[in-house]
């Protein structure tokens, strides 16, 4: 067992919103000078990136996540987080099927860049990201669980996009692993301040759109066998003499 | 003014809560940040929203809404009618947007408050 520095959501270049510096090999290389073990990539309705990160990751001590930060039709953000990039390719198919059938705006919203491991441009995504899907908040809880895959309700703690704004309170049997918080609010403090988030295990992320973000933002530390989705499950739970290091 | 006198006049389909149409309208409210009903709708009101999810009942319930009227087409989950229905909240919908049924609405004499 030991310790495992994790950032579990974190934006590429292909989200609208992030800088163009934020390509897979570029966050891979941050992560390895600066101790940061496992990366989960989740660009918005998106996960055209991962594999382009798992590439960049290949041979350093960094492990990257497959992972996606979805917009249900509440507009609340999840984060989807897989342990096998085939689990997201399907989890990318009901997404795709599910979409709002509007076309980005780049001037307007930015642009979404596809890349491959050495930073080359390999495609440009046409669909809208930043908006909604026509999936609910429980339909996404329920097939991104289904397809092994494990979701935390992003940045609870703000007056957007959150569970919490969006519907009030978190529905009871929605099947989430975890409510996260931003940099505004300390892990420690998230049950206190935000009283809605019940007994569901809180994880902290950096969100990162941007570099400083990446290397500034919170991050969790675990302590695993290995560096595994199944392993942080375990960890949010503290089973197992798996756990989160304070 | 009662919920009955609203759907009798007004483009409104009652999706649950036939039984409590009687209830009086004392003002109106809208928002889909189900937080924001939470914190500042009045009692008595009839709140219209876009958010179909199941949570719009008991958001409905803990403030003592009058109904809850989901516009501009969207279709509430079917959760979201069982829920209603056994909550004794009247849930409606209406092809109009928000901003043409609250137009109606003031229209009809449901105010703000
Ligand atoms: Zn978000
Ligand atoms: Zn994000």
């Amino acid at each position: 067992m030991r310790r495992f520095v994790a950032d579990l959501h974190v934006h590429t270049l292909l989200s609208p919103c992030a800088a163009v510096e934020m390509t897979p090999r570029n966050i891979v290389w941050h992560a390895a000078r600066h101790g940061i073990d496992i990366v989960a990539i989740t660009d918005h309705n998106a996960g055209d990136n991962v594999p382009a990160a798992l590439a960049a990751a290949k041979g350093t001590d960094v492990t990257v996540l497959p992972g996606m930060e979805v917009e249900t039709k509440e507009e609340v953000h999840l984060v989807a987080l897989f342990e096998k990039p085939r689990q997201l390719f399907a989890w990318e198919k009901v997404v795709a099927a599910h979409r709002s059938g509007r076309m980005n705006d780049t001037d307007r919203l930015g642009a979404q860049f596809v890349v491959d491991e050495e930073d080359n441009l390999v495609a440009v995504k046409e669909e809208m990201l930043l908006t909604s899907l026509t999936l609910s908040l429980n339909e996404v809880c329920d097939q991104v669980n289904a397809l092994g895959g494990l979701v935390i309700a992003s940045h609870v703690d703000r007056p957007a996009y959150s569970v919490l704004s969006q519907l009030g309170f978190i529905p009871p049997g929605l099947a989430l692993a975890a409510v996260e918080v931003s940099r505004r609010t300390p892990r420690a403090e998230a049950a206190k301040r935000f009283p809605a988030i019940g007994g569901l295990p809180v994880v902290t992320a950096s969100d990162a759109h941007t570099i400083e973000d990446f290397l500034s933002g919170p991050k969790m530390a675990f302590n695993l066998e290995a560096p595994t989705l199944a392993e942080i499950r375990q960890a949010i739970n503290n089973e197992n003499a798996r756990g989160v290091v304070l | 003014m009662t919920v009955n006198d609203l759907v009798g006049t007004l483009p409104l389909t009652v999706v649950a809560g036939q039984d409590r149409l009687a209830a009086e309208v004392t003002g109106g409210y809208v928002s889909d940040l189900l937080s924001n009903v939470m914190g500042f709708a009045a009692p008595g009101s009839v709140w219209v929203t876009m958010q179909g999810h199941q949570n719009i009942v008991a958001v409905a319930s803990l403030a003592g809404l009058a109904a809850v009227i989901v516009a501009g087409g969207a279709v509430p989950e079917p959760e979201t009618a069982a829920k209603a229905e056994t909550e004794g909240i009247v849930l409606l919908t209406t092809p109009l947007s928000s901003f043409e049924l609250v137009g109606q609405l003031y229209r009809s004499g449901v105010k703000g408050q």
